[in-house]
């Protein structure tokens, strides 16, 4: 049987009327590779241990779909040389390591339980699920993050980024763009945006360490009541409007204050160059934030 | 080379990874030049961290912090078995990304320590408590691949990158301005040189993109 799966396996996929089908037999640990020039990548999971491809192309286009060793690969090609565009809608495995990539690419996972890597050039990542190492990238669309558990990674570039219901270690990057962090389990977190707002409600662990950042926006953070943290604050033109008693316990020169709540075990940096900080508890944060994304979906309407 | 395997290097160099994180990147660093060199690269920077304790810095990188900033505050970093500085921060958050992504022979390169040839042309840098002409050079280096490179993008994308480009220089610019009045400011300091790693990691990555699309 294992030999079957070492074996590899090229198969060159014949269109249908701009329509491919097919269904790969895996190994437990089977890893998954998608590479689409231009189009959408959507990733279901069920409980086969079988990979089932289908994807919409035009005439022109091809799938060539191979199994080495335990890695299936998925590849767009096109029969006259340019690129194609190419809508994949995959099944796999619950706990199948995916690593999906693309230029124009949109990128959608849903329920998967292994490590996942998504980079596209030009087009949003939305991904809920996923544990282990997890490292979203793209450049022109948002990032979205859900239900997920690990080393975590995520990055923007003109968009913003959100995570919710997510454990783990955190980094969080983009540079035009907000970053929303709800419902976080972690003792270690470091989300930051240059030109964008940045709120955080989630868990203050002892020992953790948090830092938060802006250069033009403004910071919300929840701080548990209870929770040990040292907690330095720096703006260097904006205002920090804390909800609830905070004693000092240094000044560093104009700019940076430092608190210390309880034992002061956990680390918390919390900047912003431009903007105002927003300490809160977590039920102010959650109000707060419920009524932002009120105001927001009135404007979109 | 991704940056989670990057970051991964760290905690692989103390000891630190569990088995199967160790494992993996054991078999990562197999195949991938790149993460083996600056693997290489970060054990050079430990051992040389290891060894500055109390000693002043020799570099041009750290001229000028120390003596600005007061090297009187130890900043413990949490599962390190060593510690740095608020000084030793700040240029060790801007030299090890020079050196990652194959970046550090952009940081040994001889070049003028005046503005990049993308970012904002400010008043004398001598006012500034960071010494940051490594680092400018390095981003002019890395805006010269880039402009070389941009046609390989789409025009969209180009945009849309140079739009991040210029919403960074402005933050670094405010920056800046900033420290002229206040120089001796650490919050100030780690945000210029924070600031400006983030356009070093821009450039990478969008040079990084550029290259794969040839």
């Amino acid at each position: 049987m294992l030999t079957t799966f070492a074996a590899a396996v090229l198969v060159s996929l014949a269109p249908l009327q701009g329509e491919t089908d097919t269904t790969i037999a895996v190994p437990a640990g089977a890893s998954l590779s998608v590479n689409n020039f231009g189009g959408s990548i959507v990733v279901h999971a069920w409980t086969q241990n079988r990979v089932k491809v289908h994807a919409e192309h035009g005439s022109r286009g091809a799938i060539e779909a191979s199994l080495v060793g335990n890695t299936v690969t998925l590849r767009a090609s096109s029969r006259h040389g340019a690129p194609s565009v190419v809508d994949f809608d995959i099944t796999v495995p619950q706990d199948m390591a995916l690593t999906l990539s693309g230029t124009y690419t949109e990128i959608e996972v849903d329920g998967v339980r292994g490590a996942i890597t998504a980079e596209t050039v030009d087009g949003s990542i939305d991904v809920r699920g996923g544990s282990g190492i997890i490292t979203l990238h793209s450049i022109q669309g948002s990032v979205t993050l859900a239900d997920a558990t690990g080393r975590i990674e995520v990055n923007s570039v003109n968009e913003s980024v959100e995570l919710s219901n997510v454990s783990g270690q955190i980094k969080a990057e983009t540079t035009n763009g907000d970053m929303t962090l709800m419902g976080i389990k972690s003792s270690s977190v470091d989300a930051s945006t240059i030109n964008g707002d940045v709120e955080y409600e989630g868990t203050v662990s002892d020992g953790g360490t948090y830092s938060f950042n802006s250069h033009n926006g403004d910071i919300t953070v929840s701080i548990p009541e209870g929770a040990n943290v040292t907690l330095s604050v720096a703006t260097a033109n904006g205002d920090i409007d804390p909800s609830f008693p905070l004693p000092l316990t240094r000044t560093e020169g104009k700019h940076r204050y430092t608190f210390k709540l309880g034992s002061g075990s956990a680390r918390m940096e919390v900047e912003s160059f431009q903007g105002d900080i927003q300490l809160r508890r977590p039920s102010e944060m959650r109000l707060q934030h419920k009524d932002k994304d009120k105001d927001k979906n009135h404007e979109e309407n | 080379m991704n940056d989670q395997w990057t970051d991964l290097l760290s905690e692989y160099v103390d000891g630190e990874l569990a088995a199967g994180e160790r494992s993996a990147l054991e078999a990562h660093l197999a195949t991938c030049g790149d993460c083996r060199a600056t693997l290489g690269d970060l054990r050079r920077v430990v051992a040389r961290a290891k060894s500055l304790e109390d000693r002043a810095p020799k570099a041009d990188l750290w001229s000028g912090v120390a003596e600005r900033i007061g090297a009187g505050r130890v900043v413990a970093i949490r599962s390190r078995r060593f510690s740095f500085s608020v000084p030793q921060l700040i240029a060790a958050s801007i030299a090890l990304v020079l050196l990652s992504g194959g970046g550090a022979w952009l940081a040994l390169k001889p070049r003028p320590t005046q503005g990049s040839a993308f970012g904002p042309r400010t008043g004398p840098r001598v006012t500034l408590a960071v010494s940051t002409g490594r680092t400018d050079a390095a981003i002019a280096d890395l805006q010269d691949v880039f402009e070389r490179n941009k046609s390989r993008l789409d025009t969209s994308t180009v945009r849309v990158v140079r739009q991040a480009f210029a919403t960074i220089d402005r933050a670094i610019a405010e920056a800046r301005t900033a420290l002229q009045a206040d120089p001796s400011n650490a919050y100030l300091n780690l945000h210029l040189a924070d600031t400006m790693r983030r356009k070093l990691e821009l450039l990478r990555r969008v040079n990084a993109i550029a290259a794969a699309q040839s």
